[in-house]
C-alpha cells in the first residue's frame, strides 16, 4: 500500500500529460433492431429496411450471409516525463443474418463486444 | 473482418501520437486474445455454433466451405518499447542527441472452426499460435 502511495505520487510528480482518444468505424448495432429479428419470420426485405446494405455479403452453400460490423477504438496515454505509457484497445460488434433460399432468416449471430470496452493506459497485465 | 491495413493504421497512429521522450511503451489489444484453455470446452463432433458463439461471441468472419462454413476469431496483442539513450546526455550537450532502442511484436493470431451444414463444429486449430510478445526495445 505504501509503495503504491510512494508510486502514484511519484507518478503525479512527473506527470506531463494524459491523452484520451477514440475511434469508430461503422454504425452502430443497435441490440432492439437485433432482438427484432426472428428466425423463421423476418424477411430480406424487412433485414434490409431496418439495418440496410450489409458490410459484408456472401454466399453460404446457396445461402446468403449479411454480415453488419462496427469497430471502437480507445486510446488512453500517460506522459511522463521520462517515459510514456500508452494503450489502444479495439473491439467490434459483429451481426450475421443467415437467409435461405425463399429470403427467410434462418440464422441470427451477434454479439457486442463494444460494451465492455474501456480507456486503458497500463500497458501491461492482460 | 479487421482489415490488416484497418489494424496497421491503428498500430502507426498510436506510435506516432506519442511524443519524443525518454522511453516508450505501447500497446495495441484487437479483441480478446484466446488461448487453447479459452477453447477447451469445444468437442468435435459434439459443440454447436450456437454454443462456440454463446461462449466467445460472433466470429469476425464466416466464409463457405465444402459441405460447411469456416468460422473465424481474430485477435491481435501488439507491444511496442522505445528508449531514447540520447536523454542521457541532453543536460550537458550543446545539441539535442538521440540514440534510440525501439522494438515491436505483433502476436497475430486466428482460431478457426470448420462446421458441417447443420452447424456443429468437426475441426478447430489455431492459425498461427504464436507466443506472447515481450517489451523489449533492445532490436538485436
Amino acid at each position: 500500500m505504501r509503495r503504491a502511495g510512494l508510486l502514484l505520487g511519484a507518478m503525479l510528480l512527473t506527470l506531463n500529460a494524459c491523452a484520451f482518444s477514440r475511434g469508430t468505424l461503422g454504425e452502430e448495432i443497435k441490440t432492439d433492431t437485433v432482438n427484432s429479428i426472428k428466425k423463421g419470420v423476418t424477411t430480406r426485405a424487412d433485414v434490409l429496411a431496418q439495418l440496410g446494405a450489409p458490410d459484408r455479403l456472401l454466399q453460404l452453400n446457396g445461402r446468403d450471409l449479411f454480415q453488419y460490423y462496427r469497430y471502437d477504438a480507445k486510446v488512453g496515454s500517460l506522459l511522463l516525463i521520462l517515459i510514456n505509457f500508452s494503450r489502444v484497445s479495439v473491439k467490434s460488434d459483429d451481426l450475421f443474418v443467415i437467409i435461405n433460399r425463399d429470403g427467410i432468416v434462418e440464422d441470427v449471430i451477434a454479439s457486442k463486444r463494444t460494451e465492455n470496452l474501456e480507456f486503458r493506459f497500463w500497458p501491461f497485465g492482460d | 473482418m479487421l482489415p490488416r491495413t484497418v489494424s496497421r493504421t491503428f498500430l502507426f497512429a498510436a506510435i506516432l501520437m506519442m511524443p519524443l521522450s525518454g522511453c516508450n511503451v505501447a500497446r495495441l489489444t484487437i479483441n480478446t486474445p484466446l488461448t487453447p484453455q479459452t477453447v477447451s470446452f469445444i468437442t468435435e463432433g459434439q459443440t454447436t455454433l450456437t454454443d462456440v458463439v454463446n461462449k466467445l461471441g460472433a466470429p469476425d468472419s464466416i466464409t463457405d466451405a465444402e459441405g460447411g462454413a469456416v468460422v473465424t476469431y481474430r485477435f491481435l496483442n501488439a507491444k511496442y518499447s522505445r528508449v531514447n539513450f540520447g536523454w542521457l546526455v541532453k543536460p550537458w550537450s550543446p545539441v539535442d542527441p538521440d540514440l534510440v532502442f525501439s522494438r515491436s511484436g505483433m502476436g497475430t493470431d486466428a482460431f478457426e472452426l470448420l462446421c458441417d451444414s447443420n452447424w456443429v463444429v468437426t475441426h478447430q486449430a489455431f492459425v498461427r499460435h504464436r507466443p506472447d510478445p515481450l517489451f523489449t526495445p533492445y532490436p538485436f
